[in-house]
């Protein structure tokens, strides 16, 4: 019997909350072993997300506070957003990328280089020009390890993470002492020139001078709701999800699993392109070796896709938990006697850790709640794909027709 | 502003710029620049008085230079009697909030720990005219549009460098090793000033050993570290001096190893093991609680510097393994000389 619409749609919002409340309780019990009273640095950690900003009987001071913080949030959240469905495209095509963090570089190199030159040109032109060029190279960039996992069969999760460090090292390259991308100013310091206050994005909230809300929220928005219709709304969408059920179905109905991989990846790495694009012209500004090398967002975009189901709305849901987590984190370190400095930071990684890792086991939500199992999100569908792949060609579960059963969600 | 508040804030400004002259007549301000000016206000009641400290992306267990700033504030706190709090950073992007927080919570001093905040800090302290900010490692003229109310604390490293370099020399004479070698984080100021101090050292003790340097260009991951140190130890290297932060941690694994000694950076590392021949000291802790019970005196370098050597217990070296401890003595001389200005220790590397 299948079960109702509204009951899938249920099951597949219950089973993400239920795994990052396990987390949320299971870090609690790190904090209590450490000698923290976990209800009040939650709580503390939820003030320092600035979602206290939501109720209206947060007033004065607090309020402004309330405000900053929850700005830092969404800036925080928006690019983890776009890495977010970077990961999640390639999962319903069957690949994992784990390549959204070079895909972030290398158009982080282009957006800040872009927006250092051509001084004279049309201020919204400069942005808008230099943006998609970074999605550009971001797409380029991913659709490499998808040509070569189309042409050669190269795994894509090896080759997108060797070319994680062909982006990261030669962008270390490019902006280190002597560089050939070093700004001019920064003698000493491995950085590169900085884009000039006329082509920021604009601020809509707070300060512009201290990091306020940019625009690059709603490009991250959008983004979503446009990955919902690619995959929903368009024949591409059929395809990818097509071949992401099962390839050879796909093969048999005529669609071109090698194209539907190099088109996917590309896409991907449009999306961590649009990541680093909104980055660099939204607060960042400059590009330094340092960042480089310990930027992380590409590497949450793959929690973010598997919290989020790689559905649009679970990814900008999940963005918006870790990019609270990171922010709320650290206003719990403005009273060091609440939690000892040292741990607050490693408090962010336990949960985030934690999430992780009880995603990947929701196997275990799914056998408490007693649902029926079902295969068709995450690593497990490329998995099951790839297993069905070996089963003999009548097997009734390669009826295209059955593997193109619309998902719950989004 | 009511009079008081007025006649407060000239007093400050003459006085500072009494401060100033005075300092100029007799050329004791040697490191400030020509912009720099040492103000002398009210003392402030430590009870009033929040030392904010924010960390980089290092974070406090680095066994370097955030943790050593995060000493320096609790020695603050516990011995001067001032509140603090530390934040520290995940991310780049933490850089201006975390900063603008600290001010915004009214701590009367912020500092910045490493070069990496250079923008966020010309950003943020403009905002908060009325804070006091210091960056470790950074020279106040070089944050963007030089701000008054920041000054930079710079070290000497070369004169740590110079130290070690020195020990690592007489270590290999004595012993017959041609190589010596160090792994630099990158190729910036504050790190080729140790490198270059420890070349010269090194020179100056055994004139005919062969001097190896690398860059990692990351101060994070060891494993880029570890693999340079193992290509240096394979060329003959017995001697590993790290400049590289967390990543360094990783180049001294590597001389663990193979058995050969390392030698540690900003903080004492000889509790890694007795192969740690010594350290090359920056007491960014020193530097801090300097900094704060100065402001806590009314004294600030605004727009200049404040520099840690050898005479202010800024640079140094650390303990000394069971190879080295015969060579105190002459290394005790050999402080005392840099001390006494005889030795002037290079800041350009001799091998890159």
């Amino acid at each position: 019997m299948k079960p109702s619409r509204l009951a899938r749609t249920g099951r597949s919002v219950l089973i993400p909350l239920i795994t990052v409340l396990s987390a949320f309780v299971l870090a609690g019990l790190v904090m209590l072993v450490t000698g923290n009273h976990p209800l009040s640095s939650y709580g503390a950690i939820f003030d320092g997300t600035g979602l206290n900003w939501l109720f209206p009987w947060v007033t004065g001071q607090n309020r402004t506070i309330a405000a900053q913080d929850l700005q830092q949030t969404l800036v925080a959240a928006a690019p983890l957003v776009l890495t977010g469905l970077s990961v999640a495209f390639a999962f319903r095509v069957g690949l994992f990328n784990i390549g959204a963090q070079g895909q972030y570089t290398v158009a982080s190199v282009i957006a800040v280089w872009i927006g250092t030159i051509w001084g004279g040109m049309n201020p919204v032109l400069h942005i808008v020009l230099a943006i998609v060029l970074a999605a550009l190279i971001g797409a380029v960039w991913s659709a490499l390890a998808g040509w070569l996992k189309a042409n050669t069969g190269a795994h894509e999760v090896i080759s997108t993470i060797m070319l994680n460090w062909v982006a990261i090292w030669v962008a270390s390259y490019l902006f280190q002492e002597g560089g050939p991308l070093q700004g001019k100013q920064a003698l000493g310091n491995p950085v590169s020139n900085t884009i000039a206050g006329n082509l920021h994005l604009p601020v809509i909230w707070g300060n512009p001078e201290l990091q306020g809300l940019d625009v690059g929220v709603f490009l991250a928005l959008i983004a979503a709701a446009l990955y919902w219709a690619i995959i929903r709304r368009s024949t591409l969408g059929y395809e990818v999800r097509a071949v992401g059920h099962n390839p050879a179905a796909a093969t048999a109905s005529g669609m071109s699993v090698a194209r539907s991989y190099i088109v996917t990846m590309a896409i991907c790495g449009a999306f961590a392109g649009l990541a680093a694009g909104i980055d660099v012209f939204g607060w960042e500004f400059q590009v330094s070796s340092t960042t480089i090398s310990t930027s992380e967002v590409g590497f949450l975009g793959i929690a973010v896709a598997l919290l989020g189901r790689n559905t649009a709305i679970g990814t900008v849901a999940a963005a918006l938990l870790f990019g609270a987590l990171e922010t709320g984190t650290a206003a719990i370190n403005l009273n060091p006697s609440a939690i000892n400095p040292e741990l607050a930071p490693q408090l962010t990684l336990i949960i985030e850790g934690l999430v992780v890792l009880l995603v990947s086991t929701d196997l275990i939500a799914v056998r408490l709640l007693g649902l029926p199992r079902k295969v068709g999100w995450g690593r497990p569908q490329a998995v099951a794909a790839a297993r069905r792949d070996t089963l003999a060609a009548d097997d009734p579960a390669l009826d295209p027709a059955e593997a193109l059963r619309p998902e719950p969600g989004l | 502003m009511s009079p008081k508040e007025e006649f407060v804030k000239v007093f400050a400004r003459l006085s500072g710029a009494a401060a100033l002259l005075a300092a100029v007549a007799v050329g004791v301000l040697s490191t400030a620049s020509s912009s720099a000016r040492t103000t002398h206000s009210k003392s402030i009641k430590p009870s009033s008085f929040t030392l904010g400290v924010v960390a980089d992306t290092g974070g406090l267990n680095d066994h370097g230079f955030n943790h050593l700033a995060y000493m320096g504030e609790l020695e603050a706190h516990a011995k001067l009697g001032v509140k603090y709090q530390v934040l520290v950073s995940t991310s780049s992007a933490d850089y201006v909030p975390y900063l603008t927080k600290e001010a915004e919570n009214g701590d009367k001093l912020v500092v910045a720990v490493g070069f990496d905040f250079t923008d966020a800090l010309g950003q943020v302290a403009k905002e908060f005219p009325k804070t006091h900010f210091a960056i470790i490692d950074t020279p106040a003229n070089t944050i963007p549009g030089k701000p008054k109310n920041v000054e930079g604390l710079i070290f000497k490293s070369q004169q740590s460098g110079y130290l070690v370099g020195y020990l690592s020399g007489l270590v290999s004479k004595a012993k017959h090793y041609t190589t010596v070698s160090t792994v630099g984080g990158q190729d910036i100021p504050s790190v080729t000033a140790y490198i270059a101090g420890f070349q010269a050292g090194a020179r100056a003790a055994d004139p005919k050993i062969k001097l190896l340097n690398a860059f990692s260009n990351n101060f994070a991951d060891q494993a880029p570290c570890e693999t340079l140190a193992d290509n240096q130890i394979a060329q003959g290297s017995k001697i590993v001096f790290q400049v590289a932060g967390g990543c360094g941690l990783g180049a001294l694994q590597a001389a663990k190893q193979h058995g050969v000694y390392g030698i540690g950076v900003d903080a004492d590392q000889g509790y890694l093991g007795s192969y740690i021949l010594t350290s090359a000291l920056k007491r960014v802790n020193n530097a801090v609680f300097q900094a704060t019970q100065d402001l806590l005196h009314g004294k600030f370098t605004g727009g200049g510097n404040l520099v840690y050597d050898v005479n202010n217990n800024g640079t140094g070296y650390g303990r000394l393994n069971a190879v080295a401890k015969p060579y105190a003595k002459q290394l005790q001389k050999l402080l005392a000389e840099i001390k006494a200005g005889k030795i002037n220790v290079p800041t350009t590397m001799l091998v890159k």
